[in-house]
């Protein structure tokens, strides 16, 4: 996953949303769940004092009386952490009492930390406690007595504010493991949930793939609702981009026909008459005959350029060829022999490697004396850059070419022998075609005495 | 020899007529693709010089149509479509040969000589029967290696017999292969052409097969 895609953006947002949010979200429960525990110890403390109050009431109501039944049983064990305690106030005697658990201590007051009491009388306080245990204690004052022998008195009950820290602690652990476990099963679900809605996407690269390399002609995958349309859009275009390409093929054709036939009528026209005029007519025509020839090779090379994924089998190709060939040439009885292996694919249109094939293959045809041998095969290296290559070679028995003359041929309007009938441009229209494709045609010695035309193109895998 | 030209420019079709008529052929034309097919299908022609950009029909379902009714008579298309796909094509609808245009009028008179020879099994461009020669390329005759001095009907006339040298031919096949179509079939220009051959070479050389036809034969006997 690269920073610049469409997966990333989507996690990493996902990412930053879910590192906000989850530590948002534990605070929030933490501080509910602190409330609720604080709440709830309020509540137990406040029923203690609650009970201790009404207890020792019970026992005299001049002087406070020992509670007898608070059942409480942590009063009883000593530095537990709960006690209750009962004091007079103002610096004026009385009994003092206190639970089990205070074993001669005492616990601090909120009225002596100048503590306002609530709505219901009740002043709180966490204070230290004995045995520095941090204490939250709730105090009641209550009046025994009436007149002058009315005395205050506090009545206070402590809790361990430790038991809350504990609780609270274990929850903060708990907690932030859980959390983690939701962020990390969050993020695992973002990423699926990433890649599998990115899916279709990944689907329409491979299938545009396979239409760029020929496999396919059309995009024909099942989409998605919302991006369907973005298929039927691209189809449309290819068929679009193939629709021109076959316009302008038409074009060039009937430009051709157009051209040409009025062409030979001059020429033919012009021959039979021996004047200077004549004969000036006759060259000029024959150059503008030429002329016609390459500016047509040219647009219908410049028509191909930026058509999509075509792959040709070379051996329909060059059986068709030969076909022809076989006729043509039928007084010559001449031999053809082809190895061209199935998987053998050029990269490129139809009509072009039948140019270039029949070309090569109508070249050694004339030349040859007996035979005429075709061999495709699959190059690691070729052409004019990386990728797989296929070499087409044609092969004649014929008298072949001076090394001089190799060199020559490609040229373009350079006859390989006015003697021979056709346009002379067979093997600079062949070369300019496998350039076209960043391919090449090199000539040779062939092994079998004539011309090797070794022509390489791109291979389709 | 007959020869039927299909082409719908107007201009390049009298250019072939006449340049066909010249080279010593019986030329029919047509100028659509009707009209070519219904000659091509009723008249015996030697060789078919066949555009196939053409109006009403197109030269590939002419070419195609003829080979499916049998019509075996070689086809040499002439075209501006130039490219192998096309020419692949035309060959695969049962063409003999292709000539792209431009072209050089020589050239393709040669070749529409090579289609003749190859249809009558001959292999060379030099035609031999006894002491009598032929060389289509040059239209010249020797006798015994002398030239031999004929008109265009007499050297016309020589030359299918010597092509189909050493077989019987009609003098219906004589006249439905040396004439156009106009041409008066109850007219005894045969046997008048025939005659004068006769005086220019070994008479016996050409054979009358009564009932049948001639017969051009480099044996001489006593028939």
């Amino acid at each position: 996953m690269t920073t610049n895609s469409l997966a990333f953006r989507l996690f990493a947002t996902a990412v930053a949303w879910t590192l906000l949010a989850l530590p948002i979200a534990g605070a929030i429960i933490y501080s509910l769940y602190a409330q609720e525990v604080g709440t709830s110890f309020d509540r137990r403390i406040n029923l203690l004092l609650t009970v201790v109050l009404n207890d020792t009431i019970d026992h005299g109501d001049q002087v406070p009386g020992e509670p007898k039944d608070v059942g409480e049983p942590l009063f009883e064990v000593t530095h537990s952490g709960w006690y209750w305690q009962i004091r007079p106030l103002d610096g004026r005697p009385g009994p003092t009492l206190g639970s089990r658990s205070l074993a001669g201590l005492s616990i601090p007051l909120p009225s002596e930390h100048n503590v306002e009491p609530n709505e219901r009388e009740v002043r709180w306080a966490n204070l230290d406690g004995p045995l520095e245990q941090r204490l939250r204690v709730a105090e009641s004052i209550y009046v025994f007595g009436e007149g002058k022998m009315a005395q205050r008195y506090s009545v206070a009950v402590g809790g361990t504010l430790g038991e809350v820290e504990t609780s609270l602690r274990n929850f903060r652990t708990r907690l932030t493991l859980a959390l983690s476990l939701a962020g990390v099963g969050l993020l695992a679900l973002t990423l699926f949930q990433v890649r599998f809605g990115l899916f279709p996407l990944a689907k329409v690269e491979k299938g545009l793939a396979a239409v760029r390399s020929g496999e396919a002609t059309k995009l024909d995958i099942g989409l998605p609702q919302e991006i369907e349309p973005l298929q039927q859009e691209l189809n449309a275009l290819l068929k679009s981009n193939q629709d021109i390409v076959e316009r302008a093929r038409t074009h060039v054709g009937n430009l051709a026909h157009a051209l040409k036939t009025p062409l030979a009528v001059i020429v033919n026209e012009a021959r039979d008459d021996q004047s200077p005029l004549a004969r000036k007519v006759a060259e000029q025509a024959q150059i503008m005959g030429e002329q016609v020839n390459l500016y047509l090779d040219r647009a219908r090379m410049a028509a191909r350029i930026g058509v999509i994924g075509r792959v040709t089998e070379v051996r329909p190709v060059s059986d068709s060829i030969i076909r022809a060939l076989e006729r043509i040439y039928r007084d010559k009885h001449l031999t053809f022999s082809t190895d061209c292996p199935p998987g053998a694919r050029f990269q490129g249109e139809r009509q072009d490697l039948e140019e270039m094939l029949g070309n090569l293959l109508d070249n050694a045809s004339k030349w040859a004396r007996s035979r005429v041998v075709l061999a495709a095969t699959a190059l690691a290296q070729g052409g004019n850059g990386s990728g797989r290559w296929l070499e087409i070679r044609v092969d004649d028995d014929g008298p072949g070419l001076t090394a001089e003359q190799m060199a020559d041929p490609i040229i373009r309007g350079r006859r390989l022998d006015e003697t021979k009938p056709g346009s002379g441009l067979g093997h600079s229209i062949v070369a300019d075609l496998a350039h076209s494709y960043s391919g090449k045609l090199e000539l040779a010695r062939s092994e079998h005495g004539g011309l090797s035309a070794r022509l390489t193109l791109p291979l389709a895998t | 020899m007959r020869v039927l030209v299909v082409e719908d420019d107007r201009d390049l079709n009298r250019q072939l007529v006449s340049a066909l008529t010249d080279a010593g052929y019986a030329v029919d034309s047509a100028f659509d693709g009707e009209e070519g097919y219904f000659l091509g299908e009723t008249e015996p022609y030697d060789v078919v010089i066949l555009d196939t950009g053409l109006p009403k029909m197109d030269g590939i379902s002419v070419l195609e149509q003829w080979r499916r009714a049998e019509r075996k008579m070689p086809v040499i298309i002439l075209t501006a479509r130039d490219r192998w796909s096309d020419k692949v094509t035309g060959m695969d609808a049962g063409a003999d040969d292709y000539v792209a245009k431009p072209f050089h009028m020589e050239e393709l008179l040669a070749r529409i000589r090579a289609q003749v020879r190859r249809a009558s099994g001959h292999a060379k461009s030099d035609l031999e029967c006894g002491p009598l020669r032929l060389d289509t390329k040059t239209a010249r005759v020797t006798l015994n290696g002398q030239p031999v001095k004929l008109t265009s009907h007499e050297y016309r006339l020589l030359a299918y017999l010597m092509h189909h040298n050493e077989r019987v031919v009609s003098r219906t096949e004589l006249v439905e292969h040396l004439y156009e179509q106009d041409f008066d079939r109850d007219s005894n220009t045969i046997e008048v052409f025939i005659g004068r051959l006769r005086k220019k070479i070994p008479p016996d050389m050409i054979k009358t097969i009564r009932g049948l036809g001639y017969r051009l034969s480099r044996e001489v006997d006593d028939n």
